[in-house]
């Protein structure tokens, strides 16, 4: 028994505990960093030196005017962006999955799936270019059809819908692989059982393909939740300017703004303890809810 | 990321200034002002009748420029920009600084760390958090003021009276002392300040002459001029080709900085606002004004208003690109070198950069420099901050030699503009390549007027027709002015900066020093607590609210709700501050 043990099980066990010290040291050491989000926190006194200020930054963040609305930015921006990330792929992945040639299937995945590997920083100028009112092609073509153009990237209506435009187009070919995948993961009698119980395409697509990639869904949308106040750092950062800061400001650049650049750490990482915590409990209830309603489970 | 847009005009101004400056090369690109990196790391020329070590009494034992023996170790930790290059053979420890520091001196420096420029501060304060800091080291204001909050940092003012040569002394007096001010605290001397005392970020107007002509328009005389020339830039089809493209006033998202700023413009009208937008300001470099022996914020007084009310009908007449809110400083200039744009406010290094890229390309392109206008019968004064040094010296307190700062101090300024003055310490040729060594120093001090007295012995020579009195520097642009006027286009840049008296920023800011044409921040200390706190959060009020009323999206009225809000978050208490400051410093 013990040498069953020795031979079988010592190596995996050994080869976890590389990886749950590297997890201690560098996901959970770091943590010790957070008592600065209640110190008036200054670098020559340090992390133990600062003067204790208990909730003051929080106080703060919360009695600066634009607070109330830099968050309903983010959770605005990230649940259209959440529901669009989630609708987008899913689409694409049904369609490109009815499609019978191969090769235009490969062909549109992997056009679909390039924007993903720019980062933000070169398509910021390109975007700037494209969605310009005097010069950009998008405008030419809707003064071309006859409409007024419109300042995407300076207009506080339009901004937040850009971003969240901008972030599917860019994204969302990722997600139609990994549908695609779960899709190939499917088994073929069921639909063969379909056919014949005389389900036509539609039918199939109801009750076999959807139910089938439920799980999937589950786990991106609970995963997603995670994030739901992490807007996008990169993104906004590079599109956005003064004009639109009523709409498009999230929390992350504003406490850029505010405190990263001027070295305020203790407001960024109070920042940064909140968004944490609300990710927790959005992150448990959501998978208790999938628990419950899709029976999803990862343990 | 955040690197990417960081002082993203003042960067590129900086880069192009120090490619063209021959000499200047490398290390200036950690400045956060084109002039100041310009200023202290030129050489002056008017330093001759300085005795540097040779007459001061104590320099009998233990002097100034006295050899440590044995031999002293002093730690560092340096910083270094993307376009730093070392002679072959040469590195941060094995240089004539290093080399030359050790052999003449007996000090043996020892680099703790060396990291890029945008990583330093970051680096620093992780130095600090530790307790961990070398011997000497350069900071910015805010860690300056930290570290003597924290008391760390060793009280210089008795070794440095005692050890700085009169080069050394007169060096730190700069700007009549205002660089050794921000330097102390309650007298004492607490850092050596780099730079300050300057006036290069003075404004002009840059003007397309060749539109001009076409449109048989008058430089700008008066503000009004300003405006029409700017109406008649967008309206009259000055490229003439036949499409209405072309913008009056560049601008963008920044609204005030040394390219497309807007800083001059409010001089026209009296107004001295200054708070740069962009996603990286900090919104700490406020200016007070002195009104009857009380500070006021510049930015609130009633000149603004009448100036953005000008703005908005410029804006409203399509004379600023409708899409400026959302462009940054790399966009507008693409803007103005794609021949958009017909006129800009700007420091002394816009035909650097951008303006000099047209040139080379469009020989009909003629880009002129107007000093700046009023908008009524009081001369206009521009406003100039350069005279605060942005960056100091620091010796840590366990240092067993604080003296050893200022014999560097010492060293780096007798070789570079005492008697002994060699052109080996500033660059050196390396084939083609000219490399600017002076950056190598670990300490290193210069004058603000450096370039201004370039420009005057330029003059000179020029007149004389004879180039033999100039020091490497100044002939260097001397042969740049003259084979422009020989016909070479690349000459351009330095024709604008030293060449004719009316024509070139350095004739024109002459200009402006005679007449004393200044306005000058009346609070020189470090920010105060709630500038801090607030200063960001207000600088976007304000940012929001200058740009939407310039964009006639908000009325000219809600000026007067802006300032009442600026007062209400926190602005009464940082005048309050400011004022209490102000008291004990006056």
């Amino acid at each position: 028994m013990l040498r069953r043990w020795w031979a079988n099980d010592l190596p995996l066990h050994i080869m976890v505990w590389v990886g749950l010290v590297f997890v201690l040291i560098f996901a959970y050491g770091p943590m010790v960093g957070l008592v600065i989000a209640f110190q008036k926190f200054v670098p020559t006194k340090g992390l133990f030196g600062s003067d204790w200020v208990g909730l003051d930054n929080f106080h703060y963040i919360l009695s600066l005017p634009d607070t109330r609305q830099v968050i309903y930015n983010t959770v605005f921006i990230s649940i259209m962006k959440l529901a669009a990330g989630l609708v987008a792929p899913l689409l694409t992945a049904l369609l490109l999955n009815e499609i019978r040639l191969k090769a235009f299937k490969r062909t549109v995945q992997t056009i679909v799936y390039l924007p993903h590997f720019l980062s933000w920083v070169i398509l910021s100028g390109i975007l700037l270019d494209v969605l310009s009112p005097n010069f950009g092609l998008l405008n030419d073509f809707i003064a071309w059809l006859g409409f007024d153009r419109v300042f995407f990237l300076g207009n506080d209506h339009w901004f937040p819908f850009v971003l969240v435009g901008t972030d599917v187009w860019k994204e969302f070919g990722f997600g139609t692989i990994v549908y695609l995948a779960a899709l190939t993961g499917i088994n073929p009698a069921l639909y063969e059982a379909a056919v014949i119980d005389g389900a036509g395409r539609w039918k199939q697509t109801i009750n076999v393909t959807l139910p089938g990639i439920v799980p999937i869904v589950v786990l991106l949308m609970t995963l997603s939740l995670g994030n739901i106040l992490n807007a996008g750092f990169d993104q906004v950062f590079n599109l956005y300017s003064p004009s639109v800061y009523s709409s498009g400001d999230i929390l992350d650049t504003y406490v850029y703004r505010l405190g990263l650049v001027n070295f305020d750490f203790g407001v960024a990482t109070a920042v940064g303890l909140f968004k944490s915590a609300v990710s927790l409990v959005l992150i448990s209830g959501s998978y208790m809810m999938a628990y419950r309603f899709a029976n999803y489970r990862i343990f | 990321m955040h690197r990417k847009r960081m002082t993203a005009i003042t960067a590129a101004g900086v880069l192009a200034l120090s490619v063209a400056l021959t000499a200047c090369g490398s290390n200036n690109g950690e400045n956060e002002n084109a002039p100041a990196a310009n200023a202290d790391k030129n050489k002056a020329q008017n330093t001759t009748g300085n005795s540097g070590s040779a007459n001061t009494p104590a320099a009998v034992a233990d002097g100034p420029l006295v050899k440590y023996d044995p031999p002293i170790e002093v730690s560092t930790v340096r910083k270094f920009n993307s376009g730093l290059k070392f002679l072959p053979g040469e590195s941060w420890d094995n240089n004539i600084y290093t080399n030359e520091l050790k052999s003449d001196l007996g000090i043996q420096m020892k680099n703790d760390w060396i990291v890029d420029d945008q990583q330093y501060p970051k680096k620093l304060n992780v130095s600090m958090v530790a307790g961990d800091l070398p011997d000497i080291f350069e900071v910015n204001l805010q860690q300056l003021q930290l570290l003597i909050e924290a008391d760390q940092i060793a009280d210089l003012t008795d070794v440095f009276d005692k050890y700085a040569t009169d080069l050394s002394k007169k060096a730190i007096e700069n700007g009549d002392g205002i660089a050794r001010k921000a330097a102390s605290v309650n007298g004492r001397l607490m850092a050596i300040p780099n730079g300050g005392g300057g006036r290069d970020d003075a404004q002009f107007i840059y003007v397309r002459a060749d539109w001009l002509k076409k449109l048989n328009l008058q430089p700008p005389k008066t503000m009004d001029d300003v405006i029409n020339i700017a109406k008649a830039f967008a309206n009259d089809d000055p490229d003439g080709n036949g499409k209405k493209d072309t913008f009056g006033l560049s601008l963008d998202y920044n609204l005030f900085n040394g390219w497309s700023g807007l800083d001059g413009f409010f001089n026209g009208y009296h107004a001295y606002p200054f708070n740069p937008g962009g996603p990286n300001s900090t919104g700490l470099n406020l200016v007070f004004m002195d009104k009857g022996g009380q500070l006021d914020y510049a930015d609130i007084q009633p000149e603004v208003k009448t100036a953005l009310g000008k703005l908005q009908d410029l804006f409203k007449a399509g004379a600023i690109n409708p899409e400026f809110g959302v462009d940054s400083g790399e966009k507008s200039a693409a803007l103005a070198t794609a021949g958009k744009v017909g006129m800009t406010y700007g420091a002394f290094w816009v035909p650097t950069w951008p303006i000099n890229e047209m040139i080379a390309k469009d020989p009909k392109v003629d880009w002129e420099i107007y000093p700046l206008v009023s908008a009524d019968d009081q001369p206009v004064k521009a406003l100039s901050n350069n005279i605060v040094p942005a960056s100091f010296t620091v010796v840590s307190k366990k240092s067993k030699h604080p003296e050893a700062a200022v014999k560097i101090l010492n060293f780096y300024m007798e070789k570079n503009y005492g008697e002994s003055r060699d052109e080996k310490y500033h660059s050196q040729k390396n084939g083609d390549e000219t490399i600017g060594v002076f950056g190598l120093s670990p300490v290193s001090g210069g004058f603000s007027e450096t370039n201004q007295d370039d420009y005057y012995s330029v003059q000179e020579a020029l007149t004389a027709k004879d180039p033999s009195k100039l020091n490497p520097t100044a002939k260097a642009y001397y042969d740049s002015v003259t084979s422009y006027r020989a016909g070479d286009v690349k000459g351009w840049p330095m024709e604008k900066l030293f060449g004719g008296d009316n024509t070139s920023t350095y004739g024109i800011l002459g200009q402006y020093k005679k007449n004393n044409a200044f306005m000058t921040n009346a609070f020189l200390g470090a920010p105060t607590e709630t500038m801090v706190r607030n200063g960001p959060a207000l600088r976007d009020l304000e940012v929001k609210t200058f740009t939407k009323i310039i964009m006639g999206e908000q009325p000219l009225d809600s000026f007067d709700q802006f300032v009442a809000d600026w007062k209400k978050q926190g602005g009464d208490q940082i005048i309050q501050e400011v004022n209490d400051w102000y008291k004990e410093h006056k």
